[in-house]
């Protein structure tokens, strides 16, 4: 009874949350535009490669182009989640919803946690519908059927709810378009040094050191401890799209980053109540 | 129980780094009192009323409504706030406003249509409820903000400068429905610099200057004869 007392004005402030970011102009329109993108690339499908000679079969053609479209959206929709939560506590501060909100009895970590749930929620659906858009594709036109590419979409919806917690405690602290900024530095940050990695650990890059008389390093540096605790937003993409290839399982390191992830969620989210708790509402 | 006091604030103080906005400041105000905060600009009238809401934390002291302290959600179940500087999200109506306010106290979806409609009668909007606030006047606005304060019959109306923003005739009536309500028993704390609207409603007031109290007391106890509240406020705050 006590919980579900709590719990409703959490989906009250969530469905306003909602309400109020899909009522935005901007929002309708970077929300056809992006649909409007993924559509147009049903057009790669349908072409022919050839590599060493060989034609590609379709499966491969649209496994491997569904990966490639699952990773940009992914990371187009966080970079989306960023730009709606940094503006979110400024927006409501400015046209009264704050003090009309916590001037009624509600404690300011049930208005928090309802921001956080909505602006998720919002993200979620939106990447899910993108994602819906090239499962549809592969499955209507190309009769390729990917039910794994919807799952691996939700796995996604961790990185969301990382930037949208890290995003609105940055937004408290300092400028919006500063704490956009920071968000965007750190997904970049993670993504090149994961890059870098993935490429370091490739049979090529191996084969170059061990012709140049070198041998790869495995003594513990700073920055390996750094790449090592860093927010892992790529690793949890890639960790989701392997969903799609249907790799085989890789051991307990291989969700490392959906932990390391979660692990951030909760640790900034626990920062922000504390921050939001002592904050004064104008 | 009831409380005989609705609010109270016991040696209150709020520094913001240097400034001290409000100063060792203690008064109650009881069941049913329809009282003033008067006070120049800056002498820390808003800063009371965000502490009394928990949208700011003291320094030092404490402050309770209805015996409850101010720091817990629940002590605000029975509080209307307008806020100096109304504002009301553009996408809305006010009609849409008032409801989000009526399904933010947890009124059930009938009960808050007759409410709405009761208010929307009240505040003397009938027509325009359903436009979208941008279209609305500053006085408008307020009106709708007034409206949203008294939703779910409050016991505690706290006003920051309500007719700001209004014509002769909106700040008469708002005047008559304060009359009315403090008629009806409900609590009423106004901040307001309108010191000749505030001699005509209120039976109590405190002057604060510089965040400190000068006088809390009644008001036919602080206006001797021959003068005016405006006479014995600037003596008090000039010194």
């Amino acid at each position: 009874m006590e919980t579900s007392k709590a719990l409703l004005p959490i989906a009250r402030i969530t469905k306003y949350t909602l309400i109020d970011d899909v009522r935005q102009r901007s929002f309708v329109v970077m929300f056809v535009i992006c649909a409007i993108c993924v559509f147009l690339i049903r057009g790669c499908y349908q072409g022919n490669y050839i590599v060493n000679g060989q034609s590609l079969d379709a499966r491969t053609v649209v496994g491997a182009l569904s990966k490639v479209t699952f990773h940009i959206i992914g990371a187009g929709v966080m970079v989306i989640a960023a730009l709606l939560s940094m503006r979110i506590f400024r927006r409501d501060r400015n046209e009264g919803m704050q003090s009309c909100i916590l001037s009624k009895p509600i404690a300011r970590w049930q208005y928090v946690m309802g921001k956080i749930i909505g602006l998720w929620v919002l993200s979620v659906t939106f990447m899910f519908i993108l994602h819906g858009i090239v499962f549809l594709i592969t499955s209507i036109n190309l009769k390729v059927f990917m039910p794994e590419y919807i799952i691996a979409s939700l796995l996604c919806s961790i990185n969301l709810l990382f930037v949208i917690i890290a995003t609105l405690l940055l937004s408290l602290t300092m400028p919006d378009i500063v704490a956009f900024l920071c968000v965007l530095g750190v997904g970049t940050v993670g993504f090149v040094a994961d890059g870098i990695a993935a490429a370091s650990q490739s049979q090529i890059a191996l084969a170059i050191v061990q012709q140049s008389g070198g041998h790869p390093q495995s003594d513990v540096t700073w920055w390996k401890v750094v790449y090592f605790l860093w927010p892992k937003l790529l690793g949890v993409q890639q960790v989701a799209s392997s969903l799609i290839g249907r790799e085989s399982f890789r051991g307990f390191g291989h969700f490392y980053p959906l932990i390391n992830v979660l692990l951030y969620c909760l640790i900034l989210g626990a920062v922000l109540f504390k921050r939001f708790k002592n904050e004064d509402i104008v | 129980m009831v409380c005989l006091r609705m609010f109270e604030l016991k040696n209150v103080t709020k520094r913001y780094d240097s400034l001290v906005a409000v100063d060792n400041v203690s008064f109650s105000v009881k069941t049913g009192e329809c009282f003033a905060l008067l006070g120049p600009n800056g002498a820390g009238k808003t800063t009371i009323v965000k502490m009394l809401l928990d949208f700011t934390r003291p320094t030092s002291g404490s402050l309770s409504l209805n015996g409850i302290p101010s720091i817990l959600a629940e002590c605000r179940q029975s509080i209307g706030y307008l806020a100096e500087n109304h504002h009301i999200p553009s996408c809305l109506s006010g009609w849409q406003y008032l409801q989000r306010c009526a399904e933010l106290l947890d009124i059930s979806r009938s009960e808050a249509i007759d409410h709405c409609r009761h208010i929307v009668e009240l505040i003397g909007m009938q027509g325009r409820e359903d436009a979208k606030v941008g279209t609305y006047s500053k006085g408008m606005i307020q009106r709708f903000g007034l409206g949203a304060a008294l939703m779910g019959d409050p016991k505690l109306l706290i006003l920051d400068e309500p007719t700001s923003g209004l014509d002769p005739i909106g700040i008469r009536e708002i005047r008559q429905l304060l009359e009315s309500l403090k008629g009806q028993g409900m609590t009423i704390f106004l901040n307001s610099h309108l010191l000749s609207e505030v001699e005509k409603i209120c039976d109590t007031a405190a002057i604060i200057n510089r965040g400190k109290l000068l006088v809390k007391d009644a008001i036919t106890a602080i206006v001797k004869d021959g003068e005016t509240l405006e006479d014995v406020f600037v003596r008090l705050v000039r010194g």
